[in-house]
Formats: C-alpha cells, sequence, structure tokens
C-alpha cells in the first residue's frame, strides 16, 4: 500500500513547528499506525534525517503511552481504540495521513508527536489516591462490597491514562478522566474515607489546567477505555456531595 | 508553594510542565457556573412551557380573543389582593432578568475559559446531535437574547418594531366588565407582517436546538449518573424542545395562513 504521511514536526516547546510530508510504498494492512510511524523512521534514517518523535510502550491497548491525533481525531479512525491497536487497514491506498500531537492547551509539544500530559498526573497527586492507614488485610467478608458496585468500580479504573479524552474535547476539558477516577474510587470502601476532600481537590486542580465540560460526548467516543459519558455527570455529583460536607479539619 | 500563587493570570505564566501540582481554581469556579446555568436554564424552560401554555390560548374554539386577554389580564394581577397591583409580574420579571443576567455572565465565561484551553490543531468531530447543538449554545443563547429584546419592544412595550395598529391602551371589555388591554389584537397584527412571523419560526427552531442541549446538559451538571434517568432526560430534552417549537412556531403560521384573526 502506499500512503502519503503529513507529519508534524516540531524541535522544542517554544519552537514554532509545521507538517513535514513522506510517503511510504511498502505499508501493509495490518501494521498498526505506529508500526507505520516505526515504518516512517527506517526510512527516514536510512536517508541521513531526523526520525519522528513519537512515544510508545505495551503496544497492546494497557499503558495508555500512546497518544497522537490520526486526520484530526485522538490515536486514529477507529473510536474507543489506541492508536497501537489501530491499523493501516483503515486507510485505502494512495490516502494522505496527517499525524498530529493531541490537541489541548494543557498538554504542550515536547517534540514532535511527544505531549507533556502531566497535568494529569497533577488531577492525581491532588487527591487521586488512598491516603487513608487502611491496616491490615481484613478479614474476608467484614467489608461487603456487591459485586455490581466491584464490577462498575473496576469499569471506570479501566482508564489507562491516555489523555484522548482531553484531546477530543473541544473544551480541553478532563472531565472524563477525572470522573473516572473519582466514580471509581468512590464506590470502593477505602476510598470513601477521604471522598468528598477527594472530590474537592481533585475538582480544584482539574479545573486549574483543563477546560470546562460542555456535555459534547466526544471525550467518551474517543477512550480506548471505553469508559462511559456518565463520568462526566460523576464529577459534578462528587463536587456537589462534597459541597453539602462540613470541611474536617485536617 | 501554592499560597504565594493566589492569581490565575499569574498562573498563565507559568510553563505547565512547571505548575505547582496544588493551585487556586479559577474563581467563580467551573463547577458553580455550571450550576448556576443549569438552575437559571431551568427556570427558562420553565418560563418557557408556562408561557406556551398561554399562548396557546388562541386555539381555544369559542372566544380565543376573550381568553387570551383574560390571562394576558390574570397574569398582570395574579396574588391580588396579597399583593397589590402588578406587584406579582414584577416580582416574576425581576426573577427572569436576574436569572438571565446570571446564565448570560456564567455562559460567557464558560465560553471563554474553554477556547482559551483548546489546542492548535484542527479536529475532525462526530457527526452527532449534540455537536451541532452543543457547540452552537452560544450563538443560540446570543440571538435568543437579541430575540428576547425583539419581543418585548414588538409585543410588550410597544416601541420601534410593533405593528402600526399596535396598542397598550385598555379598549378590550372582558365578560366580567372589566376593560383591558387587547394583547390578541396586537399579537395578531404582528404576525400578519410575513417577514416578522417567519423570524419568529426561526427564532422558535433556534431555541429548541438551545433547549435540546440545554436540558440534556441539565442532567449533568445536577450530577445524574444513573443511566435510566440519563436516557429519560435525553429523550424529555428533544420532547419539551419539540413541544416548544410546534406549539409556538405554529401561532405566526396559522395568522399567516389566515387560520387566526381579529
Ligand atoms: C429563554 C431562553 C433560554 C433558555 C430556556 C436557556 C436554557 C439553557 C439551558 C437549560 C442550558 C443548560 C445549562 C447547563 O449547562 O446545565 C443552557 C446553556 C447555555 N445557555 Fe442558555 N438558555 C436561554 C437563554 C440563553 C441566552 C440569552 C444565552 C446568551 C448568551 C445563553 C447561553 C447559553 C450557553 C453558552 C450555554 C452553554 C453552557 C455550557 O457550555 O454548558 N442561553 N441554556
Ligand atoms: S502503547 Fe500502550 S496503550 Fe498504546
Amino acid at each position: 500500500m502506499r500512503l502519503i504521511l503529513e507529519v508534524w514536526r516540531q524541535d522544542g516547546p517554544d519552537a514554532e513547528g509545521s507538517f513535514e510530508t513522506h510517503e511510504i510504498t511498502d505499508a501493509t494492512p495490518e501494521m498498526s499506525l505506529l508500526e507505520l510511524l516505526d515504518r516512517l523512521n527506517h526510512q527516514l534514517v536510512e536517508n541521513d534525517q531526523d526520525p519522528v518523535a513519537f512515544e510508545s510502550d505495551c503496544r497492546e491497548g494497557i499503558c495508555g503511552t500512546c497518544g497522537l491525533d490520526v486526520n484530526g481525531v485522538p490515536h486514529g479512525p477507529e473510536d474507543n481504540v489506541p492508536a497501537c491497536g489501530q491499523h493501516v487497514r483503515s486507510f485505502t491506498d494512495g490516502q494522505t495521513v496527517r499525524f498530529t500531537p493531541f490537541r489541548a492547551r494543557s498538554f504542550p509539544v515536547v517534540r514532535d508527536l511527544i505531549v507533556d500530559r502531566t497535568g494529569l498526573d497533577r488531577i492525581i497527586q491532588a487527591g487521586g489516591t488512598i491516603s487513608v492507614d487502611a491496616g491490615t488485610a481484613p478479614d474476608a467478608d467484614t467489608l461487603l462490597v456487591t459485586h455490581d458496585d466491584a464490577e462498575r468500580a473496576l469499569d471506570f479504573a479501566a482508564c489507562i491514562g491516555c489523555g484522548a479524552c482531553v484531546s477530543a474535547c473541544p473544551n480541553g476539558a478532563a472531565y472524563l478522566y477525572t470522573g473516572a477516577k473519582l466514580a471509581h474510587l468512590a464506590l470502593i470502601p477505602h476510598g470513601k474515607e477521604e471522598r468528598a476532600k477527594r472530590a474537592r481537590s481533585m475538582i480544584a486542580q482539574m479545573q486549574h489546567e483543563f477546560g470546562p465540560c460542555s456535555q459534547i460526548g466526544e471525550c467518551a467516543l474517543a477512550c480506548p477505555a471505553e469508559i462511559p459519558l456518565l463520568a462526566i455527570a460523576a464529577v459534578n455529583r462528587e463536587r456537589l456531595r462534597a459541597g453539602f460536607k462540613w470541611r474536617k479539619p485536617n | 508553594m501554592s499560597s504565594e500563587i493566589q492569581e490565575r493570570s499569574d498562573i498563565d505564566q507559568i510553563p505547565v510542565a512547571a505548575r505547582p501540582a496544588t493551585t487556586p481554581p479559577p474563581r467563580p469556579q467551573t463547577w458553580v457556573l455550571k450550576l448556576i446555568m443549569a438552575v437559571t436554564g431551568s427556570v427558562f424552560v420553565l418560563f418557557i412551557l408556562f408561557h406556551l401554555a398561554g399562548n396557546l390560548k388562541v386555539y381555544l374554539p369559542d372566544d380565543p380573543q376573550g381568553h387570551f386577554n383574560e390571562y394576558a389580564h390574570w397574569l398582570r394581577t395574579l396574588l391580588n389582593p396579597l399583593l397589590p397591583g402588578s406587584t406579582f409580574l414584577w416580582i416574576f420579571r425581576a426573577t427572569l432578568v436576574a436569572c438571565l443576567c446570571l446564565h448570560v455572565y456564567s455562559g460567557l465565561t464558560l465560553w471563554i475559559r474553554a477556547h482559551r484551553l483548546r489546542g492548535r490543531h484542527a479536529r475532525k468531530v462526530h457527526a452527532t446531535k449534540h455537536h451541532l447543538t452543543g457547540r452552537t449554545m452560544l450563538w443560540s443563547g446570543l440571538i435568543i437574547l437579541s430575540f428576547i429584546v425583539f419581543h418585548l419592544l414588538d409585543l410588550t412595550i410597544g416601541r420601534g418594531v410593533e405593528s402600526k395598529d399596535f396598542s397598550t391602551k385598555a379598549v378590550y371589555k372582558l365578560e366580567g366588565g372589566e376593560v383591558v388591554t387587547d394583547a390578541y389584537s396586537n399579537l395578531v397584527h404582528s404576525f400578519q407582517r410575513p417577514e416578522v412571523a417567519i423570524f419568529y419560526v426561526v427564532v422558535m427552531v433556534v431555541i429548541a436546538f438551545h433547549l435540546s442541549h440545554g436540558l440534556w446538559s441539565v442532567i449533568n451538571d445536577f450530577g445524574g449518573t444513573a443511566p435510566r434517568t440519563r436516557t429519560v432526560f435525553l429523550f424529555l430534552a428533544d420532547l419539551v424542545a419539540l413541544i416548544v417549537v410546534i406549539g409556538n412556531a405554529s401561532i405566526p403560521l396559522a395568522v399567516l395562513a389566515g387560520g387566526i384573526s381579529v
């Protein structure tokens, strides 16, 4: 397969950046999008040019490291699949494929297709952890969690933190991400202790770097972990709930 | 470290990666603004439905003019004698104006925040209904705002854009003997101008767009996570939008078609 690749090249956070066009003549339908970029990089190195910087790690959809926009869509043309799991067969012979870094003011470009996603980490640092002393492992069946709650908590915990929801959002919002974390921890016994405090601090941090949600729904269509759209309502639910709790002295 | 940085404007100067982990959020906080949007938006929805019920009196089979004018008069003197004269109407109006100011202020603030935080590259979006309605909320809102001004000048105050037969004088005699403003004739005369009638119809479609995304937003802003409630709201949002557009837009069309006349 022949594909024309338009790739965003940017030397550093403050550099201007521009598109570079390359042709790949030996792409195969079963290549993943990352393998397509690998192929391009081989070609660039053979011609004594700089390879394109992009991130990847597990290449099986569990780490959330890969993250780039393909033809203006996070991760690529298929909904709910990470870039490492999307394939060249989505394109037709001779098609132009455009690679850009994740789009969001809160994700500054580090180099080429790599963006700085530490804004998401700062939301977790603000309270997405359990910091009470949970003691030793309790006896079986002393903390009862229903099967449904356990399943739902796991569904929200499936978030791999890739940042596609932010890139998909016309407002640069991180509601789906924050909502998934809040909903996950609110459903399990150890997470309930700091529930109100967590909601206040994580949501304060989220608003600091990310935009407001307008309920458009792009995030849930991009999310490779298929976090349901109701996670955005979980943000508001947790914050309203915290608003009715007295602040505990710390 | 966080205490040194109080103003959000200062924080914008710091590269994202170097920002402290805990920083003050923008004020008023986004979730507060969203809550204000949801509460004031819901007040408007209730008002619109209430207003629609009154408007639909033009379709009553016998004496629509009498019923409509009686309703207009009833609104003016509601809760009399508890509150003298048109006190209730003024409380009602003050509440709506306060809601409108809050709604527009919050909407603009959210829109500015959203636009500052989106990135630079072009985005291809899914062709969902929420894209059409959701991303045009500010524009449909501003059209509604200018419509409210037009509507008041046209049918309440009668200045600038009213029909040549407009009158606020008490000329219509109710069955009870009271003489009141002939709101019905003012309405019919206004809609007998085709360009005005078409304008009303177009604005009703715009309002329907705003409502269908707005009511869906309300359930999110109030933190409704139960899947069934969300499905009901998604349906209700379209239903209310449809009722408003069909109910209201049919009136100018009926006047144009000659079905309603003085
Ligand atoms: C009768 C008139 C109006 C009705 C019934 C109405 C109703 C609503 C409702 C129910 C919402 C959803 C609130 C939420 O986020 O939960 C909303 C959102 C919105 N309204 Fe209005 N509204 C009206 C007038 C206006 C006007 C005059 C503006 C002018 C700027 C406006 C701008 C907006 C904006 C920008 C949003 C979206 C906020 C967001 O991003 O979530 N609306 N409206
Ligand atoms: S590389 Fe790990 S999710 Fe794509």
